[in-house]
């Protein structure tokens, strides 16, 4: 309460003080404008303040204040991955028997495989919970749409079956892609004001790059296996690149 | 009790000639700023669009205070002293704005009147047991608690909060009722249950988020209603009736799983049927 006066007076007395810190000046216009941003830069402003004396003293840097947009973003994001892992998981769990019984060489792989998306699907149920994200609606839609999809393309055989794989990480893989570089960008924003991310997003940028690694990961083994013998190839990558990507959109929003 | 037009005209007028939104820092000259920039009442649009949706929750961003400015703040705190004898009326905002040394006219803050003070109340409210499991150690005891007990405990705290308003609760409910209040009231009574879960240290993240929020907003509202009757001593009526809610919701949950149980179990027999007869599926 006493910040949001303090606030309000800030930009009408530049000249009294010193040198107002940049952060000041880049959000100084903006407490002009609603209300809600100006509450936003409120708790900007107040957790600015603190951090310009202790840039002075050297110990450690200011936290990168995340805007409601941001949130909204994380939000989003941390939603569409649980999904998507729910659904590798279960692809891959309605893959593996048939893939297995006809090609029993590819048992390692499909394991290996399996028990990575199961490691990214607990890391997600942690965040969503950790950071109270509301989980998708259509959760046992898409539970019934992986399985259904993993089984028939397991059904068609393992070309199918890695062709299916590889059309799922490819746009997986792209769009964790997208997700760190937003980060990153972020990232970029608060190293540019002499700030710094707090350490959960630096650990979700890590996580982030470390899944999307492995994602492609599986996109390489997908390719190994003669993802590209499928038949028909084109449509049946096509149909499932763009089935994700809808699958993605409406994650976002429901 | 409410002469809006002259004093309104007048705070306008006030506005375009002294007042510069600059410099408005004390708190009448902001309850003056009120109407100044858009012909449409700021408060107004603040209030209807109060940013309940909940998005990423981080330890390091604490969740953004309520829509309040210092003012509506002041005079809503000081009214909640009024309702239990005035009830959730235009009286209680307008004793309560004296109270707090303002003007009879500064109700105008509050276009919706009645239904502000009781979304004030609710959020308040809400806030207050946020708090009290956060600092007070309401859920702290001795041998561990499930989940369902936190549950019972919350919702029983929540509704205590309620029991000096209790003859007074019904004209709110009738108030919340109305079809444009509905929305709003909706939306705080999932921001409750959602509360409520996430203190009682609720993990779930799949459908069943929407189904258990779904379940405590119901037992707590049928809760709620039950007790604006409710005349036993301290409330034993409305506990044995949430616990009776509560063990409801619980079997039905319990059936739906079981019966999603049987034919998930089923389903994986017929497969593991059809794959030892050599079938390709």
């Amino acid at each position: 309460m006493k910040a949001l006066g303090l606030l309000r007076r800030a930009p009408l007395t530049p000249s009294l003080r010193p040198t107002p810190p940049a952060v000041l000046d880049f959000l100084a216009p903006s407490t002009l404008q609603t209300r809600r941003q100006c509450k936003n830069t409120a708790t900007k402003q107040s957790a600015a303040i603190p951090t310009t004396s202790q840039q002075k003293s050297n110990s450690s840097k200011p936290k990168y204040v995340l805007n409601q947009e941001q949130r909204e973003f994380l939000d989003r994001a941390l939603r569409v991955n649980q999904a998507g892992e729910l659904a590798a998981t279960l692809i891959y769990t309605a893959q593996t028997p048939q893939v297995v019984r006809s090609h029993p060489h590819l048992r390692p792989l499909m394991k290996h495989m399996y028990d990575q998306e199961v490691g990214h699907f607990n890391t997600f149920n942690h965040l969503i919970a950790k950071h109270r994200v509301r989980p998708t609606a259509m959760y046992p839609i898409w539970e019934v749409a992986a399985t259904f999809l993993g089984w028939s393309t397991g059904v068609m055989g393992r070309e199918a079956a890695m062709a299916c794989t590889e059309a799922v990480e490819t746009e997986i893989g792209s769009h964790y892609n997208d997700q760190v570089r937003e980060i990153l960008s972020w990232k970029a924003e608060a190293e540019s004001r002499g700030e710094e991310l707090d350490e959960e997003l630096e650990e979700m940028l890590v996580t982030f790059r470390r899944i999307r690694d492995e994602e492609l990961e599986h996109l390489d083994h997908a390719v190994e296996n003669d993802a590209k013998e499928a038949r028909p190839y084109d449509p049946l990558v096509n149909v499932i690149r763009y089935g994700c990507k809808a699958a993605i959109k409406i994650t976002e929003r429901v | 009790m409410t002469r809006p037009q002259p004093l309104l005209t007048l705070s306008r007028r006030y506005l375009t000639t002294i007042v510069t939104p600059r410099t408005s820092t004390t708190t009448t000259s902001r309850l003056l700023r009120a109407p100044q920039p858009q012909p449409a009442r700021p408060h107004l649009r603040i209030t209807t669009t109060t940013p309940l949706i909940r998005t990423y929750h981080s330890i390091h961003y604490p969740s953004p205070t309520h829509p309040y400015t210092n003012s509506q703040t002041t005079i809503l705190s000081a009214a909640l002293h009024h309702v239990p004898t005035h009830g959730f009326t235009r009286d209680a905002l307008t004793l309560g704005a004296r109270d707090a040394g303002f003007l009879d006219v500064s109700v105008q803050l509050f276009p919706r009147a009645e239904f502000d003070l009781i979304l004030f109340y609710l959020a308040s409210r809400r806030g207050l047991l946020r708090s009290k499991v956060e600092n007070d150690n309401l859920l702290q005891s001795a041998q561990p608690q499930s989940v369902d007990d936190k549950i019972k405990v919350l919702i029983m705290e929540r509704l205590r909060m309620n029991a000096e308003v209790r003859e007074k609760w019904v004209d709110a409910l009738a108030i919340m009722s109305l079809g444009e209040n509905i929305p709003m009231s909706l939306s705080e009574l999932h921001a409750l249950s959602d509360d409520i879960l996430s203190l009682a240290g609720d993990v779930s993240v799949d459908a069943s988020w929407y189904s258990k929020r779904l379940a405590i907003a119901a037992v707590y509202a049928s809760s709620e209603f039950m007790m604006t009757r409710d005349t036993s001593a301290g409330l034993r009526d409305t506990e044995e009736f949430l616990g009776r809610r509560l063990a409801d919701a619980r079997a039905v949950g319990d059936k739906l799983s079981g019966v999603k149980q049987c034919l998930g179990f089923m389903g994986t027999t017929a497969v593991g049927l059809g794959r030892s007869w050599g079938l390709k599926i």
